[in-house]
């Protein structure tokens, strides 16, 4: 009932908002605090292995089930809380973009949805949860209703809706695989039909990855991310993605977590760390050479993104080793949210007295935002992975994961965590010119306006004291919480994995701090040669090759839709000639039968007619008159 | 009994009482089509609750030595249930978008006498019933479809009367040859061809499904229905969208299931190449409409395509296969009937009949595009509407039946059907927003209530589809 009561609670405060005449009540800042509070005591059973369970009373094929494990619980607190901290900066921002009461209505509406894919129970009422925050994200998204906006919208909308279809395919193949179709949260699924099941999981996998932003299926993203208000881009990146995430991770449940992949689904590891890998470079690469903020911020969600399905890919690759691959993609998404959040809310306060998002115009302006600029400072460290803050600790243990994989494994491993590596020196560089571009350098010349409010830095605030924190104490979030729930997903011996870590040893900082500095390097070099300025060919990016490849489509469209057309007429004037002609040769057969009795011209055809009356007439007048009664057949 | 009667005849005696009254008095002419309409639908209800619990209903006769019956199983009564229901919706929005029409005495009265007409068809017992309901259907809409009286209205009645008779003809031909080889027309006693198995009944099968296949708007024999368009977006809405073009499905599912029946479907060769049949039509249908410039013709494309989800989901002979094409019935016929109602009032508030010239329009007419919205987010198959789980139903006896292929086309039309509508509705809210008294006034809230109903149903059968689980799985029963 709990678990009801929590989807409920936005959904309430949504009505509440709706049919409310005084507006200025922050009610979504109010519906999260009450979740949060909510939730740090209803759900911290969950973390001493009671899973809760709820059943909605209905009766056919439907019945909505919710479960919360700890999983569940952990994206429930995310969500809560990264909803409280954007609500606290919404309405000081939407003061500019304006429009701020259907913004607010999607927020808390999209919530709702959020909650509800984390907290159900059974497949259906995850696909429901998760079409319905599709729905209302995509307010989101067209909140600014401008050309740019629409377009990015269609993007989304459109990528959404497919991967929505995929997972309907999948759980059609899923109930083809196994007769009854699995609930969340009961672990691994024994298939009676492999093969339908490797193709359901590969379904799964790609609807997931679409919201994900799964290479080659995140063209939507830095479009939709970067045309959203900063407040809901902050939130589409920090947690509307992860819900893609939190697909996966349900999705290895039930190829199974913890155990060598058979069921002809042993692809599912090394598909998903190769594709992260990917993901990784080319979200980075992108990254580096954008000179819009927001976007540069977007397509580093695509790369962060890589990083936590190359753990979750290195963790079923493991099997039974892999738990560090599965815990660092958890506290992955954990760290991201608050710092890609962060960011996004950073350069949020500077486009409010800027109306300025492209990194090219802004410089220097750390004298006048000295907090924002303190704060940036932190989030720039945390997604870096400086040691000391958030990031380091999740990307050293993905990084022990990558390196326990290469040992053991085979080449292309080797070659994912050379490339791990690069993809970090490539993330440092490219914050470091978004830093130096903004903060640093040159001061800017546009008109810098001063009516800044104390809220927004609040906002960033918290969320950078919890990323000092975590980077300050990264055992304490594995200890509490990641361990009970990578656990109850199958993997036993998560607690023992970590014995003999210690975030803290020689090699890992000093790895890290090499990485920063050749980062650093690297951004320099970029700035000096004017190489971050240089736009790829549009064949060489995913985006073109996109652009292509629908253009193609087009094309042929058109060919074969105008083919059908002139066959469709050709048809026609071919039926009316011979139509015609028809005509014409009867009527020339009927002239040639025709004559002339008295003043009267008989045609052919009404001379037959007229015999034919006459018969019938004799024929009635048999019947009726002389013999009565109908002939027997 | 008492009930099947009344259910039936209360559209017809409805009819003749509004052709008897005077035409100016609208108020009562209304008054008296709401009652009949309404006794329609309830006597209709308490039919389908006598069949779904199990008692036998029945009326029978014979003249010229040809036996009729009337005798309402689950599948007739599931048909039954979803005309009469839509035609009281229709009804009130007619009251709203015929106010200021030409004859409207001619109009309320052949709608009535369709509704018995309908209700005919879906509560027949045995061939010859059906077929003489069939037959009826035609000529009780046709006054219906030329209603505009101009050349191009004419026009397209013929093309109707003709496509239909053609058809028709063909189910006569096909009903005396089964009587030949089976002696008995009967659809009580199980499949009426069971052990019959000849060198010629796939041309027996051919003959039915090219029959029935004219109304139910297989490709190539659909074009009467984009042209039938002209009709007053009431009857395009109720008859091209729901009952003339079920009476067609309706016909193929007896043909399928009451005829042949399923295991002599699957020894007949003809009958695997059915489906594929239909999912041609599927795609091609969406696909033409997404081409399709005028919202109506656009719905009309949409239909053939819609409809032949119901005949892929018949043609699986898959138990899962025809729960999906029985719900898709009973799901499609919401959102369709919403969608075209729609469609009437933009045309009527604002003017517009063609899409391109439509943006803007949901700042004017929000409700009217909210509703919209809502039903082509389920003609995608997403899942707060109910049209899910139809899909859902369709794929899983796709795959059950061995053509996983068939799945992947029921997604390839979902996603032609994104593109068909979402950028209808998103440039309707794209533009400038200017606030109007377009959805003012009582005569649009007369073709609103019903729209808006219409989209609620559709919502809460999507999020409870248990609601009319019990009668599908009575339908599917009956059956396998």
């Amino acid at each position: 009932m709990l678990l009801v009561i929590f989807i409920a609670i936005p959904f309430i405060g949504a009505l509440v908002f709706f049919l409310m005449r005084n507006r200025s009540i922050n009610t979504p800042f109010i519906t999260s605090t009450i979740l949060l509070v909510l939730g740090s005591f209803g759900l911290k059973s969950v973390f001493g292995g009671r899973p809760l369970t709820y059943r909605l009373p209905f009766s056919g094929p439907f019945v909505p089930t919710f479960q919360a494990d700890p999983l569940s619980a952990i994206f429930v607190m995310l969500a809560a809380f990264l909803w409280l901290v954007v609500s606290i900066y919404t309405p000081e921002y939407m003061k500019h973009e304006g429009r701020a009461r259907s913004f607010d209505l999607c927020t808390l509406l999209t919530l709702s949805a959020v909650l509800g894919v984390f907290l159900a129970g059974d497949l259906f009422t995850m696909l429901l949860f998760f079409e319905l925050m599709t729905i209302t994200s995509f307010f989101w998204v067209v909140h600014r209703w401008n050309k740019e906006a629409v377009r990015a919208g269609y993007f989304y909308l459109f990528f959404s809706i497919i991967g929505g279809l995929f997972l309907a395919l999948g759980i059609v193949l899923m109930g083809a695989a196994t007769d009854v179709l699995p609930a969340i949260g009961a672990g691994f699924v024994t298939p009676l039909d492999s093969r339908m099941f490797t193709w359901s999981i590969a379904f799964f996998v790609a609807g997931f990855g679409i919201k994900a932003g799964m290479v080659p299926l995140h063209l939507w993203l830095p479009h939709a991310h970067s045309v959203a208000p900063t407040p809901s881009s902050a939130l589409l990146s920090g947690l509307l993605i992860k819900v893609g995430a939190y697909g996966l991770i349900r999705v290895g449940e039930f190829a199974g977590w913890g155990m060598r992949l058979g069921n002809k689904v042993a692809w599912l590891g090394p598909g998903l760390a190769i594709l992260g890998t990917c993901t990784m470079l080319v979200g980075v690469t992108a990254a580096l050479l954008q000179s819009d903020a927001k976007r540069l911020l977007a397509y580093h969600s695509v790369s962060q993104m890589g990083y936590i399905i190359l753990g979750l890919g290195i963790g079923l690759y493991l099997g039974p080793d892999g738990s560090l691959g599965l815990l660092g993609a958890i506290y992955h998404i954990l760290n991201h949210a608050l710092f890609k959040a962060a960011l996004f809310l950073g350069v949020g306060i500077i486009y409010i007295h800027t109306k300025e998002t492209n990194l090219y115009n802004l410089g220097g302006l750390w004298r006048r935002f000295p907090v924002t600029a303190i704060l940036m400072f932190l989030a720039v460290l945390g997604i870096t992975g400086a040691p000391g803050l958030n990031g380091y600790a999740s990307k050293t243990l993905l990084h022990h994961a990558v390196s326990l994989a290469a040992k053991t494994g085979m080449p292309w491993v080797v070659w994912v965590e050379r490339l791990f590596l690069l993809v970090g020196i490539g993330t440092a560089a490219s914050f470091t010119k978004l830093y130096y571009l903004i903060f640093l350098g040159k001061t800017t010349k546009l008109e810098v306006s001063d009516d800044g409010s104390p809220r927004l830095q609040l906002a960033m605030g918290l969320l950078a004291a919890v990323m000092v924190g975590i980077g300050l104490r990264p055992k304490f979030f594995l200890k509490a919480m990641a361990i009970p729930a990578v656990r109850i997903l199958g993997m036993e011996d998560a607690a023992a994995s970590l014995v003999g870590l210690s975030f803290w040893n020689l090699g890992d900082v000093t790895g890290m701090i090499i990485t920063l500095i050749l980062g650093a390097l690297l951004c320099w070099a970029g700035l000096k040669s004017g190489v971050f300025h240089w736009q790829p060919p549009v064949w060489l990016t995913l985006e073109g090759l996109g652009k292509y490849a629908g253009l193609g489509i087009l094309a042929l469209w058109r060919i074969v839709a105008k083919f059908c057309r002139s066959l469709v007429t050709a048809v026609r004037v071919a039926g009316k000639a011979m139509s015609s002609r028809l005509d014409l040769a009867i009527r020339k057969f009927d002239q040639s039968r025709s004559g002339t009795i008295g003043r009267f011209t008989l045609t052919g055809i009404s001379a037959d007619a007229a015999i034919l009356i006459v018969i019938l007439a004799f024929l009635i007048a048999w019947y009726t008159l002389i013999n009565f009664g109908l002939p027997s057949l | 009994m008492l009930n099947l009667i009344l259910a039936l005849s209360s559209g017809v005696v409805g009819g003749l009482i509004v052709a008897m009254m005077p035409q100016a008095n609208h108020r009562l002419r209304n008054l008296v089509v709401l009652v009949f309409s309404a006794s329609g639908m309830v006597f209709s209800w308490r039919v389908a609750q006598m069949v779904f619990a199990g008692e036998s209903v029945k009326i029978a006769g014979e003249f010229g030595g040809l036996a009729w019956s009337l005798a309402p199983d689950p599948l007739g009564a599931v048909f039954g249930l979803i005309a009469s229901t839509l035609w009281l919706f229709a009804a009130v929005y007619s009251f709203g978008y015929m106010a200021q029409k030409h004859k409207q005495r001619t109009y309320y009265t052949f709608l009535l006498i369709s509704l018995s007409v309908t209700l005919g068809v879906a509560f027949s017992g045995n061939l010859v019933a059906l077929y003489l309901f069939y037959e009826l259907l035609t000529f009780a809409t046709y006054p219906l479809v030329i209603h505009e009286r101009s050349s191009e209205a004419v026009k397209a009645g013929s093309k109707y009367i003709l496509y239909s008779l053609s058809g028709a003809g063909a189910i006569l031909i096909a009903i005396v040859i089964t009587y030949r080889w089976a002696g008995n027309l009967d659809f009580a006693g199980g499949p009426i061809l069971v052990g019959c198995l000849k060198p010629g009944l796939s041309w027996l099968l051919l003959l039915f499904v090219g029959g029935f296949g004219v109304k139910a708007a297989i490709m190539p024999l659909h074009r009467w229905l984009p042209a039938a368009m002209i009709a007053p977006t009431p009857v395009s809405a109720l008859l091209h969208a729901v009952a003339v073009v079920y009476s067609g499905v309706y016909g193929i599912l007896r043909v399928v299931y009451s005829v042949f029946g399923h295991e002599l479907m699957g020894q007949l060769s003809f009958a695997s190449i059915l489906p594929w049949i239909a999912a041609f039509t599927i795609l091609v249908g969406v696909a033409i409409a997404t081409q399709q410039d005028v919202l109506k013709r656009r719905l009309a494309y949409h239909t053939i395509s819609q409809l032949s989800y119901i005949l892929l989901g018949a043609f699986t002979l898959q138990p899962w296969g025809l729960t999906g094409a029985i719900l898709h019935m009973i799901s499609y016929s919401t959102l369709k009937v919403t969608l075209f109602f729609c469609a009437g009032i933009i045309a009527e508030q604002t003017g517009e009949t063609k899409v391109s010239r439509m943006g803007g329009v949901g700042w004017s007419l929000p409700k009217t595009m909210a509703a919209f919205g809502i039903a082509s987010l389920g003609m995608i198959g997403m899942l707060p509407l109910n049209t899910f789980w139809s899909k859902y139903y369709l794929m899983k006896g796709s795959v059950a039946g061995g053509r996983w292929p068939l799945a992947l086309v029921l997604i390839g039309s979902g996603i032609i059907n994104a593109l068909c509508f979402i950028p209808t509705v998103v440039t309707a809210f794209s533009g400038e927003r200017v606030r109007s008294d377009t959805e003012q006034g009582g005569r649009v809230a007369l073709m609103l209530a019903p729209t808006m109903f219409l989209a609620a149903i559709s919502l809460f059968i999507g999020l409870w589809p248990g609601i009319v689980w019990s009668g599908v799985q009575a339908v599917v029963d009956w059956f396998f």
